[in-house]
């Protein structure tokens, strides 16, 4: 009797483990959206539920259709728009070819006054409280803005706090992340500018373009290889998404759901949580 | 009488000294139509697959003042600008700026302002059957990264006298080649490759070479 009750505890005791792992859920592809009239994705952001894209390859600023990939609306006079970011209804643009950021606000444009000389910027986030970070992609550094006041982390090289050519940041819960492209990694900083952290080396990374990072996860990228790259937010890789990707340059996560942008397939990859 | 021959006399004075400064007007605005020409510059770029490398390639020809109208077609890979005409630039020097950008120039072409057109001839590898020697068929490793780093291998290659056939893989990173013995050998195929920046299985590309690479070209170097 009593080995009977030692072995139904024990049965119970694995089902509820194969349980718990089973719970684990990985991101899968729920839809491929192809992009209407030959649009080359940099980068995307949802403003409220709009998805503004950055067509780097032919100037402009496309509002598409997120389920048809169809274009509501083209804004053209960019010189090359890379990853752009929203806050408080505005459009944030690093203009890549004149080396400024650029507001744009229903259809009136203005310039992001920043304290230092931009070569290149390549992309840009604003935090929720209004703190700015700029990747300036030729200058191999980022110009992080904090209380009013400019400050410039990095410089180009390898080691841990150097960069070559940053490509997309995000700045969350008081950490700024850094799509740190050609050393193919991301690199996290507090927002003095200390680097914290290095995710990605030993995972094959090549060309590592755009990030997204949310409470659980970091989002990467993986621009040569076609991959994402999904870790939890101590480095550990998660996922690796391989398939049907075609140059993917950026990504974001809005309403539960992967958007995840290809410059040379010219489609928008969604993915759900599953 | 006297007052007609003045009045003549004014006349084909006023007459000729209008004509002279007419033709001087449009002898001037001749030389200034020839000052402020422009010529055109159109290069075939191969390799152009990262975008953020060939928004540089646009931008380091900015470098150039009085350069206008510069655009590159990523999906064609077709760079073109206007340049005046008096600081006229030759293809080699051209060229060589879209070399040193890290760029492959297969074929170049520039429209003078007085119409004459320049070109340079792209590289034309050997046929087989005009082989002097035995065909070689051999595979090396070379080291690179992208698309832009399987132009500039596969272009330096067919660029050597007696290669016939030159194919990258930059999945395998095996170059696939063919070359005439008699005119060549893989010893000098290598090196002209590690010249580029590109480490091949028996030469090593100099530090300021491979360090000369765009950045998406930086492959990881083999530690010794």
């Amino acid at each position: 009797m009593k080995n009977t009750i030692y072995s139904f505890s024990l049965l119970i005791f694995l089902f509820i483990v194969a349980c718990d792992e089973q719970k684990v859920s990985k991101w899968q592809e729920v839809e491929k959206v192809e992009l209407a009239e030959k649009i080359a994705p940099i980068g995307l952001v949802f403003q409220n539920d709009r998805l503004w894209l950055a067509d780097g390859d032919n100037n402009r600023l496309v509002e598409v259709n997120e389920n048809s990939g169809e274009i509501i609306q083209s804004l053209g006079n960019f010189e090359r728009p890379m990853h752009i970011a929203s806050f408080n209804n505005k459009l944030f643009i690093p203009e890549y070819g004149n080396d400024k950021i650029t507001i744009l606000e229903n259809t009136s444009r203005d310039s992001l006054e920043v304290g230092l000389a931009l070569d290149a910027p390549a992309g840009i986030h604003i935090s929720e409280s209004g703190d700015i970070a700029i990747a300036d992609f030729y200058n191999h550094q980022i110009l992080l803005k904090k209380n009013d006041k400019w400050i410039s982390v990095g410089k180009k090289g390898k080691a841990d706090g150097e960069f070559h050519y940053p490509t997309d940041v995000q700045i969350i819960n008081n950490k700024l992340f850094v799509a740190d492209a050609y050393n193919n990694q991301v690199q996290v900083f507090d927002l003095k500018g200390n680097h914290l952290q290095t995710i990605g080396k030993e995972t094959g990374l090549n060309a590592a373009t755009g990030i997204y990072v949310d409470d659980h996860s970091l989002y990467v990228t993986d621009f040569e290889n076609d991959r994402v790259l999904i870790f939890d937010l101590e480095g550990k890789l998660k996922q690796i998404i391989s398939e049907n990707l075609d140059k993917p340059t950026d990504l974001i996560i809005h309403k539960n759901q992967l958007y995840v942008i290809n410059y040379k397939g010219k489609f928008i990859n969604k993915y759900k949580l599953q | 009488m006297k007052n007609l021959i003045i009045i003549l006399f004014v006349t084909v004075f006023s007459y000729t000294g209008l004509y002279a400064q007419e033709t001087n007007d449009t002898d001037q605005t001749e030389i200034t139509d020839k000052k402020s020409g422009k010529d055109e510059y159109s290069i075939q770029v191969d390799g152009l697959g990262c975008p953020f490398c060939a928004y540089g390639l646009e931008k380091k020809f900015k470098d150039f003042k009085g350069i206008k109208n510069v655009n590159i077609e990523m999906e064609t890979g077709m760079f073109t600008f206007t340049y005046p005409a008096d600081k006229a630039l030759s293809v080699e020097v051209v060229e060589n700026k879209v070399e040193e950008a890290g760029y492959t120039a297969v074929n170049t072409t520039i429209v003078r302002s007085d119409g004459s057109v320049e070109k340079n001839t792209a590289v034309v590898s050997l046929l087989a059957e005009d082989a002097e020697g035995a065909v070689i068929s051999k595979a090396i490793q070379v080291w690179g990264n992208c698309g832009m780093c399987e132009a500039r291998i596969e272009k330096t290659s067919k660029e050597i006298e007696g290669v016939i056939s030159a194919d990258w893989d930059k999945n395998t990173k095996i170059l696939m080649l063919e070359y005439d013995s008699e005119q060549t050998d893989s010893s000098v195929i290598e090196a002209a490759i590690a010249k580029s920046g590109h480490d091949t299985e028996n030469a090593k590309a100099d530090e300021s070479n491979y360090n000369n690479l765009p950045a998406c070209c930086l492959y990881e170097r083999k530690q010794e």
